[in-house]
C-alpha cells in the first residue's frame, strides 16, 4: 500500500496534465483561428460591405450580391430540406418504428449525414447542372437541400424518440386518432428540439462551398434569376482569397468572419433552445 | 406461520406476542389453581400470592396491548397477521379477567376462613375447578398448536362446566336453606363457583379467537349451554 | 356518511349487480411469450376493482387490454373476449378511438400534454364534439371541478400543464379523462409516483368518482387497494389467482398464494 498509493498519485497526476495540454492545445487552434479571422476581417467591416457589389479586380466595393445570394440559396433550400426531413424523421420515429424500412433509411442517412458535400455538388451537377446545360442558383439550392435532409431527418426522429411514450399513450388513450397524437402532441413536446435541428442544418450549409462550386457557380453581379448562376458568400471567399488582389483578399476575410459569426449566432440559439428543454 | 416474512423484525413481533401470551396463561393458570388449593386448604399465604401475582400479568397484558399496537401502526398487517395481533389482543384481555377471577377467589379465602369450607362443597369446588383448568390448559395447548379443530371442540366442552356449577349451585342453595349460620361463606363460595364457571367462558371466548386466528371465519351459532342456574329458584327442589 | 361507504364495502350487494366488463378466457402475448393466461373475470359496474400482485404479474397487461392501448406496439396481441356492455372489444372490427372514449386511462406518471390546463381539458372535447366558446369553458370547469384541481387552477387556466405540482398533474389527467365522458377509468398507478398527501387526494377523488364510473386500478401499494376498492383481484404470474371482496382479500383469503403476498410473505 505505501509504495503502491504514491505511484497511483503520481500516474493519475501526468495523466492529469496530459489531457489538460490536450484541451488547452484544441482550445487554442480555435482561439487562433477566431483571432486571426477577427483581426483581419474586422478591419475590413464598414458599411459598404453591405451596400455595394463585389468590385472588378483593383477597385473598391462590397459583398452585397453574395451575401444576398446565400441568403436566397439558403432559405430555398431550407425551405425544401426540412419539410422533407420532418416528415420522413415523423415516420421513422412514429408510424414505422417497429418497421425494417426505418432502419434500412436510418443506416442509409447516417452515410449521407457524413457524405463529403462535393460528391453531393457531384451529384447535383450531373442530376441537374448537365442536363440543363448551365450553372444555376436553383440547383445550388437543391444540393444544399440535400445537406439539409440527413440533418434534419436524424434530429427530427432523435427528438421524437425523446418524447416519452407515456405520453402518446396518453394521447391515445383520449381517443385521438394517431396523426393528432403527433401533431398535437408529439411535435409540441419535441418542438425546440426539432427547431434546433433545422438551425444547425442552416449552420452547416452557410459555410459549404463546394456543392455551390458545382452548381450556383458565382455571380460577379447582382441577380435575382434563380435560373442562373448566383453568388455566394463561400464562392465568392474562395474566390477572392485565391486571387491576388489585396482588395478581394481582405473581402474574403470579412466574408469570412461573416459566416463564422453567424454559424456561432446559430450555434448560441440552437444550444439555448436545447438548454431551456432541460432545465424543464 | 410455516413461511416467514421478508421482513424478520415483523416475524420477531409477532413471536413476540405469541410468546408473551403463552406466559400469560401460564401464570393464569397457576393463580387459578392455587386460588382454589387456597380456599379448599384456608391457606391465607397462598391466597395473597395469588393476589399479588395479579399485578404482574396485569402488566404483561398491558405490554401485550402497547406491542401489538405499535405492531399494527408499524406493519400495517392484513389477513392472517391482522388476524393474529388482534387475537392476541383479545385473548390477551381474556387472560387477564381469568385472573381477575383468580384474585377474586384468593381474596374470599380469607372471609371463608373463620367457618372453613366444608367437605363436600371443597371436593365440588374442586372438580369444577378441575374442570375449568384442564379448558384453560387445553386451550392454551390449542393456541400453541392453531388446531381449529380442537378449538372447536374444548369450545364444546364448556357445556359440561356449566351443567356442574349448576348443580353446585343447588348444593349450596340447600346448604344455605339448612342452617342461615351457613348463608355468609356459601354465598362467597357461590361467587368462588361462578368464578371459576367464568373461567371457563373466558377459555371458551379464547378457544373461538383461536379459531378466527387460524381459520380466517367466525364460529357461529349459540354454543350449547346447561348452566340453567338463572333458573333455580329457592323453593325448587 | 362515512360509517355508511365503509359498510357498504364490507357487505357489498353482490347479487343484484350488473357486470360492465366480463373478461372471459382472456389470454396475452408478447411476441412468443404468454403474459396473461385464461383470465376469466367479471367487473362490476359502478365499482372500483382493484390489480394488486407483484411485478410482471401481468395486472398492468391486463389493464391495458381493456382499451386496447396495447395496439400501440407491434407483436403484442390478445386472444379471448372482452366484453364491455356485452359487446367484444377485442373484435376486429371495434373502432379504437371511439373505444378509448368509452375506456379512459390515467397513467402511473403524470401525463399533461404540453399545452395550456385549459387546452388539457378541451384536447379530447374537441376531438368529438364541436362547442362554443362558453359551452367549452362549462365542460372545461365540470371537469376540473369533478377532478378537484377547479380551485387550484382557476386564475391560470393558461398556464403551462407542466407548470403544476406532481399531484395536481396527475388531478389534471383524470379531469382530462373525465371530460370527454368516459364510462369506465382505467387507472395504472396513478399514485406511484407522488408523495402521500397527493395520493391521498387522488385516493379521495376515486372514491367519489365511483359512484358515477366503473372503475379499474392497478397498484404496486397494496394498503391504497385495501382502501379504495371493493373487489380486488390479486394476480401471479399471468394467472388469476383470485378474485373476492376486498375485504375479504385482506382479512382472509381463499388461496394460500394471495396470503403469503398481502402478507409480505414472498421471497
Amino acid at each position: 500500500m505505501s509504495t503502491i498509493y504514491p505511484r497511483r498519485k503520481a500516474t493519475n497526476g501526468i495523466m492529469m496534465a496530459l489531457c489538460v495540454v490536450a484541451a488547452v492545445i484544441g482550445l487554442a487552434w480555435l482561439a487562433l483561428i477566431l483571432g486571426a479571422l477577427l483581426y483581419n476581417g474586422l478591419a475590413g467591416v464598414n458599411i459598404a460591405v453591405f451596400t455595394q457589389m463585389t468590385p472588378p479586380p483593383g477597385e473598391a466595393g462590397g459583398l452585397l450580391n453574395a451575401i444576398a445570394g446565400s441568403l436566397v440559396i439558403t432559405v430555398i433550400a431550407v425551405v425544401i430540406g426540412t419539410p422533407i426531413g420532418i416528415m420522413a424523421g415523423t415516420y421513422m420515429a412514429e408510424y414505422g418504428r417497429f418497421s425494417k424500412l426505418t432502419t434500412v433509411v436510418r443506416f442509409i442517412n447516417d452515410i449521407l449525414l457524413s457524405a463529403p458535400s462535393i460528391v453531393v455538388g457531384l451529384f447535383v451537377y450531373e442530376l441537374v447542372v448537365r442536363p440543363m446545360g448551365h450553372f444555376s442558383a436553383f440547383a445550388g439550392a437543391f444540393a444544399l437541400a440535400v445537406l439539409v435532409i440527413p440533418v434534419v431527418v436524424r434530429t427530427t426522429e432523435d427528438m421524437l424518440n425523446l418524447v416519452p411514450n407515456a405520453l402518446r399513450e396518453a394521447g391515445t388513450a383520449i381517443g385521438a386518432p394517431r396523426w393528432i397524437v403527433i401533431r398535437s402532441v408529439a411535435y409540441r413536446a419535441a418542438l425546440s428540439g426539432i427547431v434546433t435541428g433545422i438551425l444547425l442544418a442552416i449552420a452547416r450549409i452557410s459555410g459549404e462551398t463546394a456543392p455551390l462550386l458545382f452548381t450556383a457557380l458565382n455571380n460577379q453581379f447582382w441577380s435575382s434569376n434563380l435560373n442562373a448562376p448566383m453568388a455566394s458568400l463561400p464562392v465568392t471567399i474562395f474566390q477572392f482569397a485565391l486571387s491576388p488582389y489585396e482588395e478581394w483578399q481582405q473581402l474574403a476575410w470579412t466574408g469570412a468572419l461573416l459566416i463564422t459569426l453567424t454559424v456561432l449566432a446559430l450555434s448560441i440559439i440552437a444550444r439555448s433552445l436545447t438548454g431551456r428543454r432541460e432545465d424543464r | 406461520m410455516a413461511s416467514t416474512h421478508m421482513l424478520t423484525a415483523f416475524d420477531e413481533e409477532l413471536q413476540y406476542l405469541t410468546r408473551r401470551i403463552s406466559e400469560m396463561g401460564g401464570l393464569a393458570e397457576q393463580m387459578c389453581s392455587d386460588a382454589v388449593r387456597a380456599l379448599v386448604n384456608s391457606d391465607s399465604a397462598l391466597a395473597q400470592k395469588v393476589i399479588s401475582d395479579d399485578v404482574i400479568l396485569d402488566g404483561a397484558e398491558r405490554e401485550i396491548q402497547e406491542k401489538a399496537i405499535i405492531t399494527i401502526a408499524r406493519r400495517q398487517p392484513v389477513a392472517a397477521d391482522l388476524r393474529e395481533v388482534v387475537g392476541s389482543l383479545r385473548i390477551a384481555a381474556d387472560l387477564e379477567r381469568v385472573g381477575d377471577l383468580g384474585k377474586n377467589t384468593a381474596k374470599r379465602v380469607i372471609a371463608v376462613q373463620g367457618t372453613g369450607v366444608p367437605r363436600k362443597l371443597a371436593r365440588g369446588l374442586e372438580h369444577l375447578s378441575d374442570l375449568a383448568l384442564v379448558q384453560l390448559k387445553d386451550v392454551l395447548d390449542v393456541y400453541v398448536s392453531r388446531s381449529a379443530e380442537k378449538a372447536e371442540v374444548i369450545r364444546l366442552r364448556d357445556e359440561e362446566i356449566d351443567a356442574m356449577y349448576t348443580s353446585l349451585f343447588r348444593e349450596l342453595l340447600t346448604y344455605m336453606m339448612e342452617d342461615p349460620r351457613n348463608i355468609t361463606t356459601c354465598t362467597h363460595l357461590l361467587f368462588c363457583a361462578k368464578n371459576i364457571e367464568r373461567i371457563g367462558d373466558h377459555a371458551t371466548n379464547i378457544a373461538e379467537t383461536i379459531y378466527y386466528m387460524t381459520t380466517g371465519a367466525q364460529l357461529e351459532g349459540e354454543r350449547p349451554k346447561d348452566d340453567s342456574s338463572n333458573t333455580v329458584g329457592a323453593a325448587g327442589r | 356518511m362515512n360509517n355508511m361507504v365503509s359498510l357498504d364495502k364490507v357487505a357489498p350487494q353482490q347479487t343484484s349487480e350488473k357486470a360492465k366488463i366480463e373478461i372471459k378466457n382472456l389470454n396475452f402475448y408478447y411476441g412468443e411469450s404468454k403474459a396473461l393466461k385464461n383470465i376469466t373475470l367479471s367487473l362490476p359496474e359502478r365499482s372500483v376493482t382493484a390489480f394488486i400482485g407483484p411485478s410482471g404479474c401481468g395486472k398492468s397487461t391486463l389493464l391495458r387490454v381493456l382499451n386496447r392501448i396495447y395496439e400501440l406496439y407491434p407483436k403484442q396481441r390478445a386472444e379471448g373476449e372482452v366484453l364491455v356492455d356485452g359487446q367484444n372489444i377485442l373484435d376486429r372490427n371495434q373502432d379504437l378511438n371511439l373505444l378509448r372514449t368509452k375506456v379512459g386511462m390515467v397513467f402511473q406518471k403524470p401525463t399533461p400534454f404540453p399545452m395550456s390546463i385549459y387546452e388539457n381539458i378541451s384536447f379530447g372535447i374537441k376531438l368529438y364534439e364541436t362547442l362554443s366558446k362558453s359551452e367549452m369553458d362549462e365542460r372545461v370547469e365540470a371537469a376540473l371541478r369533478r377532478a378537484a384541481l377547479w380551485n387550484e387552477v382557476k386564475d391560470k387556466l393558461n398556464a403551462s400543464g407542466l407548470s403544476l405540482s406532481g399531484g395536481q398533474q396527475q388531478r389534471l389527467c383524470i379531469a382530462r379523462t373525465v371530460a370527454v365522458k368516459p364510462e369506465i377509468i382505467l387507472l395504472d398507478e396513478p399514485a406511484s409516483a407522488l408523495d402521500p398527501l397527493s395520493t391521498a387526494k387522488i385516493e379521495e377523488l376515486i372514491d367519489e368518482l365511483r359512484a358515477d364510473y366503473t372503475i379499474v386500478i392497478v397498484t404496486h401499494n397494496m394498503q391504497q387497494a385495501a382502501r379504495v376498492s371493493r373487489q380486488t383481484a390479486f394476480m401471479y404470474l399471468g394467472e388469476l389467482v383470485e378474485f373476492d371482496e376486498t375485504a375479504k382479500i385482506f382479512t382472509s383469503p381463499r388461496e394460500k398464494r394471495t396470503q403469503d403476498y398481502v402478507t409480505g410473505r414472498f421471497g
